[in-house]
């Protein structure tokens, strides 16, 4: 079988397993948790096109994954920040618990 | 090849019980697992750079501060997530199947034969291609992080800590602002504010 379709093929059911929960999910931090499986999909096309796509002498796609996975870094740590500092208001991480924007 | 058709069922199954799991701290981890799978994934493609970098910033980073994010704000009992589970899966799956039939129908419909060489990435064009062409984006990324750095420290202190003084303070300049009262008195100690609601 071809790899290049397996990879695409895991790539594309793992974007929607972390679709899934960030649809379902109440608690803030597992919705984190299926955007850092939906980044990973992402990720995982980027090198699985590199490995079996054209020579690349500019590395398009491993430096994209790479950048990628700066940037994911960057917006995990902020989005704990911004669940702790609402967790210190309404004493949850339930979605439905803030429901006023008065600080 | 034989790699990839072992890892496969193992990431998608690790990433099935993160989305499925009902108590956070397995999902959590099953999340760490998925990933460091995955960087296991990268090394076998050949990208064993990319997969080093996967373990450090995903498994060593985010995961461990997803599950540090759990253990301070000690979520409910499962049961509450059980209970709701009926209502909330046919609108995700209503969602999410049509996606995934997209998706694969592309997929399968083409995707050329791959050239079988075997490719393995070179680290040296990296760091050459990171300080020539994509040294402005390093540079966008370095500013962010730090700014990511700050926001968060500015975050996790106690709400009513957003003054001009108290961001000096952070970056440790009280002595140039003029208020020796609080530079000789320790750092207020890391917890939680009385709730003010």
């Amino acid at each position: 079988m071809n790899p290049l379709a397996i990879l695409l093929t895991l790539s594309a059911v793992l974007f929607a397993l972390g679709l899934f929960a960030v649809l379902t999910r109440r608690n803030a931090i597992l919705v984190l948790v299926g955007i850092e499986l939906m980044l990973n999909a992402a990720n995982l096309n980027f090198i699985g096109f590199w490995r079996y796509g054209p020579p690349d002498p500019q590395l398009t796609g491993p430096m994209f994954v790479l950048f990628g996975i700066a940037i994911a870094a960057a917006e995990a740590a902020v989005g704990l920040a911004i669940i702790l500092m609402v967790f210190r208001h309404t004493r949850s991480t339930d979605l439905n618990a803030p429901d006023s924007l008065h600080g | 090849m034989i790699s990839l058709l072992i890892l496969a069922p193992l990431i998608l199954l690790a990433a099935l019980g993160a989305v499925w799991k009902a108590r956070p701290v397995h999902a959590a981890l099953l999340l760490a697992l998925t990933l460091s799978l995955g960087g296991a994934l990268y090394i076998a493609l050949g990208a064993g750079f990319l997969g080093l970098v996967q373990f450090m910033v995903y498994v060593g980073a985010v995961a461990v501060l997803i599950v540090f994010a759990l253990l301070i704000t000690r979520p409910r009992d499962e049961t509450e997530e059980i209970a709701r589970r009926p209502k909330s899966v046919l609108p995700g799956l209503l969602c999410t199947l049509p996606l995934v039939a997209v998706l694969l129908y592309a997929v399968g419909r083409n995707v050329a034969e791959p050239a079988a060489e075997a490719k393995e990435l070179p680290i040296e064009r990296i760091g050459e291609l990171l300080f020539t062409t994509h040294a402005p984006a390093v540079l966008a990324v370095a500013v962010l992080l730090t700014a990511v750095m700050l926001g968060a420290a500015l975050f996790a202190r106690e709400p009513k800590s957003f003054g001009v003084r108290r961001l000096a303070s952070a970056l440790g300049a009280t002595e140039e602002l003029g208020s020796p009262q609080s530079a000789d008195k320790p750092a207020p100690a890391f917890q939680n504010p009385p709730t003010t609601k």
